[in-house]
């Protein structure tokens, strides 16, 4: 099986099917990422899709600097930065983290769900950023550090901070 | 030593490990360490169960519609077989670079920037058009030197003015002419405030600057306000405020524009007739309630209070009606006088000095007339600077970053 890193310059190459492997291994992620960090399912769809098109349409210009995960989260990354700017909902990001919860979800196993987002909410931005992408997305701290555009060493530091403090937002209800 | 070995690893590290982040030697000290450490093995099960708790944040799958969007987008990037660029991808970097590693931000930044000062520039560089006065006060600072003053003494007299002074006789307030009754032109159409300012430049400023006033009283006017300066160094200016009947307006402005070169002249009507109307209708509604205040007094025999409770509201309504009619006098004096602003000007030659001029005080007037001339060039520069200098860097801006790119890729073309 080939590495996601192959695959990509494959496609470079003019690989289509080399594409539509990436699409399947990470369609469901990536729309994940955005269902996670963005209120409406609908756009988290529109986004993901935005996603893949960015990949798509500039596949010319990739460069193998770090891994295609970390490039791909970066782009997806960048996108929802992009619409919580435009939609001046940084602000309001912890109440709507616990909002979302209602109901809305397909999965079950709701009560658990809706603490967890009311902790996670509760988080520092940033360092909640680096947990999710540790826990929802399992990238590396290498990968993570490359997607944030910052040393090794504060994702390991500030992850650690996530994990106590998401640990202490939890421990009430335990 | 056993106290010891539990703190010989920190609870980030037990994370890290857990992560499969830590570094192979020290993992494998830990993964040996974690057997026997009871401390240890709490931290790792705690950040096991936070892991797991995590995983009730589940999401439902995507729509299939999606995988249709973008692999439609595939077939036509694959047939196209060219990379597009996204209006999306401007905004950030995709490829782990930060925003301004890239050349084409830093250009575009450039060129926001350059739009930015040429907007603050601009709006500046048209006041300052505007106030040629500023220039002129340069000059003065230079102008003051006590030698050069006394030099130009015996001009100075000539002008009638002392230097340094300026003349304001303000004559605000002046009554209108006896037998020039304020009418108020019923029926005679629209009720319209005229205005007109002139700047003259006159050859014979002397002659010009009497006979305005002349003109003035010949049309029936008078002069509002009239400030004279007179500037060592400097041309003569002279700003009249006049009022002038508004039938006589067309005949003055002709008169006043043989005084010298008009350089500058506008007009403008205000129409106050709604204004004027609307004083007339509130004055005769005062009025009316003056007339029934002062019935209500002669016939009802009330108590002391209600007396004095209407002879309070008598008073408050005659001030009122008092302070219309004093607006309505105004307003009616504005439209049958019309404000002309006159800006005389001399035609400035330079006076060489009366009579024999010694060595020195010609030095001394060369080295003023020098440092004039340093000065007058510094500013020349300055504005042409100002002027130019805008346009030009946006110019450059505009050929020389496209150009840069054209060579950019033309070079890396020839290194592949």
């Amino acid at each position: 099986m080939n590495s996601d890193d192959q695959l990509i310059l494959e496609f470079q190459q003019g690989a289509r099917e080399a594409f539509v492997e990436l699409f399947e291994r990470y369609r469901e992620p990536i729309y994940g990422f955005f269902r996670r960090r963005l209120e409406h399912p609908a756009r988290a769809e529109e986004l993901a899709q935005e996603c893949f098109l960015a990949l798509l349409q500039n596949v010319q210009r990739y460069e193998p600097r770090a891994s295609f995960r970390s490039y791909l989260y970066g782009i997806a990354t960048h996108l929802v930065a992009a619409e919580r700017r435009k939609a001046g909902r940084e602000v309001v990001e912890n109440e709507k983290l616990d909002d979302r919860a209602a109901g809305r979800n397909a999965a079950g196993n709701h009560d658990a769900g809706i603490w967890l987002r009311k902790a996670l909410g509760h988080l520092e931005p940033s360092e909640r950023e680096i947990l999710m992408l540790r826990e929802y997305e399992q990238l590396s701290y290498g990968e993570i550090a490359a997607v944030l555009r910052m040393p090794v060493n504060t994702v390991r530091s500030r992850l650690f901070r996530a994990r106590a403090a998401l640990k202490n937002q939890l421990l009430p209800v335990k | 030593m056993e106290r010891h070995a539990q703190h010989a690893f920190e609870a980030e590290e037990v994370m890290a490990y857990l992560d499969g982040e830590l570094e192979a030697r020290r993992a494998a000290e830990l993964a040996v360490h974690l057997v026997s450490c009871s401390a240890c093995q709490e931290v790792a099960q705690g950040f096991r169960a936070l892991s797991e708790r995590m995983l009730s944040f589940e999401v439902e799958r995507p729509s299939p519609a999606m995988n249709a969007r973008v692999l439609a987008a595939l077939d036509s990037s694959t047939s196209a077989n060219q990379a597009r660029t996204s209006r999306a991808l401007d905004h950030g970097a995709w490829n782990g670079r930060p925003v301004f590693a890239r050349p084409r931000n830093w250009a575009i930044a450039c060129v926001v920037a350059l739009v930015v000062t040429l907007a603050l520039a601009i709006p500046h560089t048209r006041r300052a058009e505007t106030l040629p006065a500023s220039g002129r006060n340069l000059r003065n600072l230079v102008a003051v030197e006590p030698g050069l003053a006394k030099s130009q003494a015996s001009d100075l007299e000539a002008q009638k003015v002392t230097p340094e002074d300026d003349v304001q006789s303000a004559l605000a307030g002046a009554p209108p002419p006896p037998g020039e009754e304020l009418k108020a032109p019923e029926n005679v159409g629209p009720m319209i405030v005229q205005t007109a300012s002139l700047n003259i430049l006159a050859t014979n400023y002397d002659q010009a600057s009497a006979a305005i006033d002349k003109l003035a009283a010949a049309h029936g006017g008078y002069v509002e306000k009239l400030d004279a300066k007179a500037q060592t160094g400097n041309a003569r200016e002279l700003t009249a405020s006049l009022r002038i009947p508004t039938k006589q307006l067309d005949g003055f402005l002709a008169d006043v524009r043989k005084l010298g070169r008009v350089e500058e002249e506008t007009r403008s009507n205000e129409e106050v007739s709604d204004q004027y109307v609307d004083l007339q209708a509130r004055l005769k509604s005062a009025r009316a309630t003056e007339q029934r205040l002062i019935e209500l007094l002669g016939t009802r025999t009330g108590k002391l209070q209600d007396v004095l409770e209407a002879e309070r509201e008598l008073a408050r309504v005659r001030g009122e009606i008092e302070s219309m009619q004093g607006q309505s006098t105004i307003l009616l004096h504005r439209v049958n006088y019309a404000t002309v602003q006159v800006d005389l000007s001399e035609e400035y030659r330079q006076v060489l000095g009366s009579g024999p001029v010694s060595t020195g005080s010609k030095l001394r007037n060369a080295l003023v007339e020098g440092f004039r001339n340093l000065q007058d060039g510094a500013v020349g520069l300055l504005v042409f600077l100002f002027a130019v200098g805008p346009s030009l860097l946006f110019w450059l801006a505009i050929l020389l970053v496209p150009g840069w790119f054209a060579w950019r890729r033309f070079r890396a073309r020839a290194q592949a």
